[in-house]
């Protein structure tokens, strides 16, 4: 299954959130969606479940329009929410029948996967009574309870404990190997490499970078050194414009052209008291800041 | 249509296990039974002192005669005393009335002319008020005697009874008006009640972030249909709970409260109106839920909803008093009364306060009705469509016209 978006637009009044904005997922693969907060990510997140239209281009999947009442879509909000005052079990079943589930089978996902996740006690328990990382398991569960082909995870790791969060892992790994689609959304870009095989990157409203992460990364231009040295003054000089301090005994250098790579490398270790010299490899959260940052 | 129905019974679900619902629901049928049951109480306890019917009256008098004529009427005005007539002096009557051995004297000058001794007199002593009418009654009969008339002739002429009888043509307000006001004021306490827990159920939805979840899963317009319908039937479980236990309740104790008269108006609703009451109800209660949800549905806060619902409660509370005002003027058919007996957010109580009170063609019925039962659709609709600007919204509450902005504007591009 491959779920597309084919230059959505949306404008609130005379604000335009997004601008045409292009990409696909693969059912068995996760997407990351990535962007700064006000990027448009929640937006285009409301126009795949359907809360409001968008203005132009269309969302489809394997080709057609989304038909809402055969594809069901399972979503963890950025911003958690439940009734604090209802009892779980309870609410958990009202959740999977307004996804179109009926009484008996919403029970009984609930049940298993509140056995599942070791929340099975707290099922008669007010939600509020709960810890937070426990309310957020609760919170999965209604993303996951009506088995939905494409899973939409805003944030899903902000304020887990390290032990919660390997158990959200090993869910969302599960839902990966069952064929799912994961539309993966988050700030937190160890996640984001951990987890997608390809992503976007929105900047006000626009795709500014989107691919898949390995060529993202491996296409990156390899035009920069990371130069560790004890004594940096003398390399700061002589590279005058084109040289960036990291740190205190850490110096990258910005090169004209990529193919100079070896022959400025070795000029370097020749004349210069240091102790490394590498090729920078960029992180997906450099790649982030230089994509999502400010246009200018 | 099935998540309207899920939705639905998921928020009456929450209404009956609310407990405050069940408190207030359960408080108000005991202090009911304990009304109801205070005219018992008070016979029993009057019953009790039924023997005060020996509670002793002295009369007295110097002049000769006096006593025993007086004597003669008082009896016969006083059944629940001992009428006593006596030669003690003042001051041993005194003394008696001080002991307890007798509650009062009449020491009788002339029979135009007494003092009354009583121990202590109580704001509800009537005994000088009906020794006065009986004094005054014995004195004329004495003038007509003395001018030449027999006793008999005297007694006839005194006791000349006027027969009258009333029949309204129309409406009978003395009758009316308590059922009619009753019924009034509880619709005007289950709208702004229930109004203010649809607004107060929405805003905190939205401020539990709940909405995230719900408006991703369903429509705005199953939402908020689900939400007021859930809450116009539990209010109207709640009023029929309370009437029907009142009418059991009363049906239970008819011969101590059948002869009251309060009562007898209160329960002689004649069948027509309460189904008159059934549909101003219910549509008035949902033209205003609507109001409420939609409202509700533009503020973040729980706490922001009571100055964001002020506008209509207002509204609602001046219709309210259009009508009391009218009422207890004793013309219900007056000019405001008209006019607002076919506007929706006041037609509710007017047109049902003039059809219980006053005479009103069935046209200018079916017309109120029907405007009104209009207007619940159009609003339902437009409420929908505030709810679904609403619920996304967050932060700084939109101004009335933005709201309108947005929901017209959304209208002509659709």
């Amino acid at each position: 299954m491959i779920l597309e978006f084919k230059d959505v637009t949306k404008s609130f009044g005379d604000k335009r959130v997004l601008r045409g904005i292009s990409y696909k997922a693969e059912s068995g693969k996760t997407f990351g969606l990535l962007g700064r907060n006000g990027a448009g990510k929640t937006t285009a997140i409301r126009i795949l479940m359907n809360v409001f239209p968008c203005d132009g281009g269309e969302i489809t999947i394997d080709g057609k329009p989304i038909n809402y009442s055969e594809i069901k879509l399972g979503y963890l909000p950025e911003e958690r929410g439940l009734y604090p005052r209802k009892k779980i079990l309870e609410q958990l079943v009202y959740f999977a029948m307004l996804k179109g589930m009926d009484k008996k089978s919403a029970a009984a996902a609930a049940e298993f996967w509140l056995k599942k996740l070791d929340m099975y006690a707290y099922a008669d328990k007010r939600l509020n009574t709960l810890s937070k990382g426990n309310q957020q398991k609760i919170q999965l569960i209604t993303a996951l309870c009506h088995d939905p082909a494409v899973i939409i995870l805003d944030e899903p790791f902000s304020g887990l404990d390290p032990v919660n969060a390997a158990t959200m892992k090993d869910v969302i790994k599960e839902q990966i190997a069952l064929g799912k689609t994961v539309l993966f959304s988050s700030h937190q870009m160890s996640y984001i490499e951990e987890f997608c095989d390809s992503i976007a990157i929105l900047n006000a409203g626009e795709i500014a970078l989107y691919g898949d992460l390995r060529e993202i990364k491996r296409n990156y231009p390899r035009n920069r050194l990371v130069i560790s040295s004890e004594n940096p003054e003398p390399i700061i000089r002589d590279f005058g414009e084109s040289c960036v301090m990291n740190g205190k005994n850490s110096v990258t250098v910005k090169l004209k052209d990529p193919s100079e790579k070896q022959s400025v490398m070795r000029r370097i270790a020749e004349n210069y008291d240091v102790d490394e010299v590498k090729v920078f490899e960029p992180s997906l959260n450099d790649i982030f800041v230089e994509y999502a940052g400010e246009r200018e | 249509m099935k998540q309207f129905l899920n939705i639905f019974l998921f928020e009456l679900k929450g209404y009956l296990k609310n407990k405050l619902f069940i408190g207030i629901t359960i408080f108000l049928i005991i202090a009911m039974t304990v009304a109801v049951f205070i005219p018992n109480i008070i016979a029993a306890a009057n019953s009790g002192s039924e023997d005060k019917k020996s509670a002793v009256m002295l009369i007295s008098s110097e002049q000769p005669g006096v006593v025993q004529l007086a004597g003669q009427y008082f009896e016969e005005a006083f059944e629940n005393y001992a009428v006593t007539p006596t030669d003690a002096s003042v001051d041993e009557i005194k003394e008696k009335i001080i002991k307890g051995e007798a509650e009062c004297a009449f020491v009788f000058d002339s029979l135009s002319s007494y003092t009354y001794y009583v121990k202590n007199l109580s704001l509800y002593d009537t005994n000088t008020a009906v020794a006065d009418a009986v004094l005054t009654e014995v004195n004329r009969i004495f003038a007509m005697t003395a001018s030449g008339l027999s006793p008999e002739q005297a007694q006839a002429i005194m006791s000349v009874q006027i027969e009258s009888s009333v029949l309204p043509l129309g409406k009978n307000q003395m009758k009316n008006f308590l059922y009619t006001y009753i019924m009034i004021f509880a619709l005007y306490m289950v709208i702004l009640l229930y109004g203010q827990m649809v607004a107060t159920n929405v805003a905190a939805e939205k401020s539990s972030r709940a909405m995230e979840l719900l408006i991703t899963s369903t429509k705005p317009v199953n939402l908020i249909f689900g939400k007021v319908l859930a809450s116009c039937s539990a209010g109207f479980m709640q009023l029929v709970a309370l009437f029907g236990s009142a009418v059991i309740l009363f049906n239970i104790n008819k011969q101590a409260l059948g002869g009251n008269i309060i009562m007898q108006s209160i329960f002689g609703i004649p069948i027509g109106l309460l189904f008159y009451m059934l549909a101003f109800f219910v549509l008035g209660f949902l033209i205003y839920a609507f109001l409420y949800g939609a409202l509700g549905s533009t503020t973040s806060k729980p706490e922001d909803v009571n100055t964001c619902i002020m506008p209509v409660t207002f509204l609602f509370i001046i219709a309210f008093f259009v009508v009391i005002f009218s009422m207890t003027s004793g013309n219900v058919d007056n000019m405001a009364m008209l006019i607002c007996s076919y506007i929706p957010f006041t037609s509710p109580i007017a047109m049902f306060t003039r059809i219980a009170m006053s005479t009103v063609a069935w046209y200018e019925i079916f017309i109120s009705i029907a405007i009104l039962a209009a207007s619940v659709v159009a609003v339902g609709f437009i409420a929908a469509k505030i709810y679904r600007a609403g619920v996304l919204l967050y932060g700084k509450r939109p101004k009335l016209g933005e709201i309108l902005k947005t929901v017209f504007k959304k209208q002509g591009t659709k």
